[in-house]
């Protein structure tokens, strides 16, 4: 049988062509912002390791304008992240007869009302001592 | 019924004289009830003889047809040109594969990995005729049924970057077929076909896009095979499938 002669097409910038894609780039880029995160807490972690003048010198850091502003945008990378992550999950877990959505939505409430109950609990922690 | 005009411009390549794709743009009157697909055997037998194109059966089950429209992956037969107003509509061959002649592509390489993944029931055991036919309860049929309704229109491997990023990705629908006989209670399962879905380009040259299972024009939800599919092949690793029981 002869060779077909055939045309390949580049792929070139295929996550522009379509919303379903720019919004899996998204969620696979706000994983980033969660690394950011995880990598701020550590850095927390050892310049505690490193005394009180250290330690102290990083809450200092962080109530600056700029750490707040990183905060915000992490929180951001992380709420996307939690959305679509949920948003997903129903596609990884075995059949459960409950529709998609419900899996989503439920998945998103847990997420928001575990956050609500951390921040309240963090906020009387502070409070009380 | 009143007759309306549409332009549909279409991807021409002859892989005799070109070097590369162009678009060529006609204009199709059409009615309320005309396909998509109608509207191109209007452009072939009215307009331009030399136009290439797949079509079969003309109500989405033989899945000949798909082709991107609009930039998106669609069965031709299924969409209505009433639907594509006011137009033009884009009509190009599935992406993620080579473009044979207009919009005809080579599905040789989707063969190859259909035919890796063993789609046919490899049985649990040999069982004599005489002992009649393999039952099945209401819910063996289900935890497969889904699945066994693809009929490789490709429309999946279109919506797909990883088929087209990655040559060794063997693709939603085939993987969707190995999960659907693996999910068969006559079928011996995982062990026949762990080979193929462990692989690099198994289950896990999917980064869960899930665009496969919005395009899929019958509803078998591509993803959802594929990624079960990954808990199960993470356990076999470890070797611990049989002991917790992932897949069957």
């Amino acid at each position: 049988m002869s060779e077909i002669r055939t045309y390949r097409r580049p792929m070139g910038r295929w996550w522009t062509k379509n919303p379903t894609y720019r919004r899996y780039m998204a969620r696979e880029a706000s994983s980033f912002l969660l690394f950011a995160y995880a990598l701020t807490l550590l850095y927390g972690l050892w310049r505690l390791s490193q005394g009180q003048a250290a330690y102290e010198g990083w809450l200092a850091w962080l109530a600056s304008p700029f750490a707040i502003f990183l905060h915000l945008l992490m929180l951001l990378g992380m709420i996307v992240h939690t959305v679509t992550w949920f948003e997903v999950a129903p596609k990884t877990m075995p059949k459960t007869g409950l529709p998609e959505r419900a899996i989503t939505l439920g998945g998103v409430a847990a997420a928001a009302f575990a956050s609500l109950v951390v921040v309240a609990l963090a906020a009387w922690w502070g409070t009380s001592r | 019924m009143n007759e309306r005009r549409i332009k549909i411009e279409g991807l021409r390549y002859n892989p005799e004289k070109d070097t590369q794709p162009r678009f060529q743009t006609y204009e199709v009157p059409f009615t309320d009830d005309m396909s998509l697909l109608q509207g191109l055997q209007y452009i072939k037998d009215n307009l331009d003889g030399s136009f290439t194109f797949r079509w079969s059966c003309r109500m989405a089950i033989c899945g000949s047809c798909g082709i991107m429209v609009n930039g998106n992956p669609r069965l031709s037969c299924e969409t209505f040109l009433r639907d594509l107003l006011p137009g033009p509509v884009r009509v190009e061959p599935l992406e993620n594969f080579p473009i044979q002649r207009d919009l005809a592509i080579d599905q040789s390489r989707f063969v190859d990995r259909l035919a890796s993944v063993k789609p046919y029931i490899v049985p649990a055991r040999e069982k004599p005729l005489a002992e009649g036919p393999h039952k099945q309860t209401p819910g063996e049929l289900a935890a497969y049924y889904q699945y066994s309704q693809c009929i490789n229109c490709l429309l999946c491997y279109a919506a797909c970057p990883q088929v087209g990023l990655n040559p060794n990705f063997v693709g939603p629908a085939a993987l969707t077929l190995l999960h659907r006989y693996n999910a068969d209670s006559r079928d011996v399962g995982w062990s026949a076909r762990a080979e193929v879905a462990n692989s690099e380009g198994g289950v896990w040259g999917c980064t869960l896009v899930g665009y496969c299972s919005q395009v899929c024009p019958k509803g078998v939800d591509p993803a959802h095979a594929v990624n079960q599919n990954k808990a199960t092949s993470a356990l076999d690793y470890f070797g611990l499938r049989a002991l917790l029981g992932g897949g069957r």
